[in-house]
């Protein structure tokens, strides 16, 4: 051992200085190089999560506009075609109201012109029943009391309307 | 080949380097045989203890070994770079606060990969500890002036230290230098080669006036060139792989490694040769490394013999590749021994 050098107070010696430069490098060295390198780690992994989630949370508010413009397009689509499909009855109905409307005109001035026609005939009937009756007093120069002509006349007249007609 | 002697440069480093060889291996140890060596110095004295670099002892037993003085310093250079990396920690690192987060990081990871995330920063601050001193210290021992700055041993100091050590001493084998100068300090002339004599010739003669007859006594030496370093370092990382042992799998799961009952004689047997090889890791610990680093100085100290100027430069670069290489085994080995001890052999088998 000793041709080799191996002497307790040296060892011990080498020992001692060997276990304090262990504590001293733990302390000096390891301890703070080790938390920066962790702290570094650690914020380099928060701002790469953070990254990500700042990414998909654009992502998801891209879709979210995407399908809201995608919804309104839609609906404005509803929309024009509620529009139209309300102007197309609205067109149809008003046709159908005017066209009824003047379908009722109609038939009313028929109608009208038809009882005007009745009553000018109506008319012209009495004048002419009356004619007759003045034309046939002269004629026969004697008086007839009035009812009885005019029954008389009204049978004669139905029966020739009734010839007229056939 | 041609073209590339034909530019001046090139051709210049070439007469340089060829020219500066020839002077150095003519003035070596070489071509001392052949009447040169005006370069030469005798080859070091070259001994396995580390060497005192006080002439008597402190107290008690207790003497200051020049690889003492060089761990110091290794341990007051790693301190002094801690605290100047770590003074104004940034994060974004800049300068020394990056070479040395590379450095840890690097370690920390492959920790991680060998002994898992959770134990891995049990074990670090040893691994990364023992990496940083043996390479800083192996290192240190390739600088200028390690081993070749010292005191002069007087004459009869060093047959003292001789008949200390118990053995019969012959004074004829005792092989001396001669230093000009009368001082403590003193210097190995160049040419000095033949300037060797032995303590029997200095007692028998004396020296010549203005010279001194010792050996010179380096004030620094490489620390891992100490046994007691490396094997302190493996008493360290062994003591902490047991600790570490225990503490995880309880004190008979963890010594029921080594004496096992429940297996019968094979596991007896088993268990013995896992004890064995427990105390066979510190020697292993302990020469690897000292063996590499003694070998490398000497190599670098007969290189320097042998072709002065020129002949230590490749191996300078082997010392600082064997130097960072030793310690990294160091530090993996630790790590994987300390790995294995803290898994049960129950888990280790399924």
């Amino acid at each position: 051992m000793g041709a080799l050098g191996i002497n307790l107070p040296g060892l011990i010696t080498q020992l001692v200085s060997f276990a304090i430069l262990f504590a001293l490098l733990s302390w000096l060295l390891y301890k703070p190089v080790l938390r920066v390198l962790d702290q570094r780690s650690s914020r380099i992994r928060e701002s790469l999560e953070t990254a990500e989630r700042v990414r998909q949370e654009a992502a998801e508010s891209q879709a979210d506009m995407q399908r809201q413009l995608q919804e309104a397009r839609t609906e404005g689509q509803q929309l024009i075609a509620q529009a139209r499909e309300v102007a197309d009855r609205f067109r149809e109905d008003e046709l159908a109201k005017a066209r009824q409307e003047i379908s009722a005109e109609r038939s009313r001035a028929e109608a009208n012109i038809r009882r005007e026609r009745d009553a000018a005939i109506e008319e012209l009937r009495r004048e002419f029943a009356g004619l007759a009756i003045s034309a046939a007093e002269r004629v026969i120069h004697r008086s007839l009391d009035e009812p009885t002509h005019r029954e008389l006349i009204e049978r004669v007249l139905e029966e020739s309307a009734q010839t007229g007609r056939n | 080949m041609s073209t590339l002697l034909r530019r001046p440069k090139t051709l210049a480093v070439l007469v340089v380097a060829g020219v500066v060889f020839i002077v150095s291996l003519a003035g070596g140890a070489l071509g001392n045989e052949f009447g040169g060596g005006f370069l030469a110095s005798p080859i070091a004295h070259i001994q396995l203890p580390a060497e005192s670099i006080t002439s008597g002892s402190l107290f008690a037993d207790f003497q200051i070994t020049n690889t003492m003085v060089t761990t110091w310093l290794a341990i007051l250079f790693l301190v002094v770079i801690s605290v100047l990396a770590t003074r104004r920690l940034k994060d974004v690192p800049t300068g020394l606060q990056n070479v040395v987060e590379i450095v840890i990081e690097g370690f920390l990871n492959l920790a991680e990969s060998v002994a898992g995330p959770g134990r891995a920063r049990k074990f670090f601050p040893l691994i990364m500890t023992i990496f940083l001193f043996i390479v800083t210290a192996n290192w240190m021992g390739i600088l200028p002036g390690f081993g070749t700055i010292g005191r002069i041993e007087p004459a009869e100091e060093v047959v003292h230290h001789l008949e200390e050590s118990g053995d019969e001493v012959d004074l004829a084998d005792v092989r001396l230098q001669l230093f000009d100068g009368d001082g403590s300090f003193a210097v190995v002339a160049f040419g000095s080669v033949d300037d060797e004599i032995t303590a029997l010739e200095v007692e028998e003669h004396g020296v010549k006036e203005g010279q001194q007859a010792g050996l010179l006594v380096p004030f620094l030496r490489s620390a891992n060139t100490d046994v007691n370093m490396t094997l302190a370092i493996a008493l360290v990382a062994m003591t902490m792989i047991h600790f570490w042992g225990f503490s995880t799998l309880g004190f008979f799961g963890h010594m029921g490694k080594f004496v096992n009952f429940k297996q019968g004689p094979i596991g007896l047997f088993v268990g013995l040769l896992e004890a064995i090889s427990e105390v066979a890791r510190v020697i292993s610990f302990t020469f690897r490394l000292f063996g590499n680093m003694f070998a490398g100085e000497v190599l670098l100290v007969a290189m320097a013999f042998l072709l002065p100027l020129i002949g230590i430069i490749p191996f300078l670069g082997l010392e600082l590749f064997v130097g960072v290489i030793q310690a990294f085994i160091f530090s993996m080995l630790t790590l994987v021994f300390a790995t294995m001890a803290t898994v049960s052999h129950g888990a280790e088998e399924h």
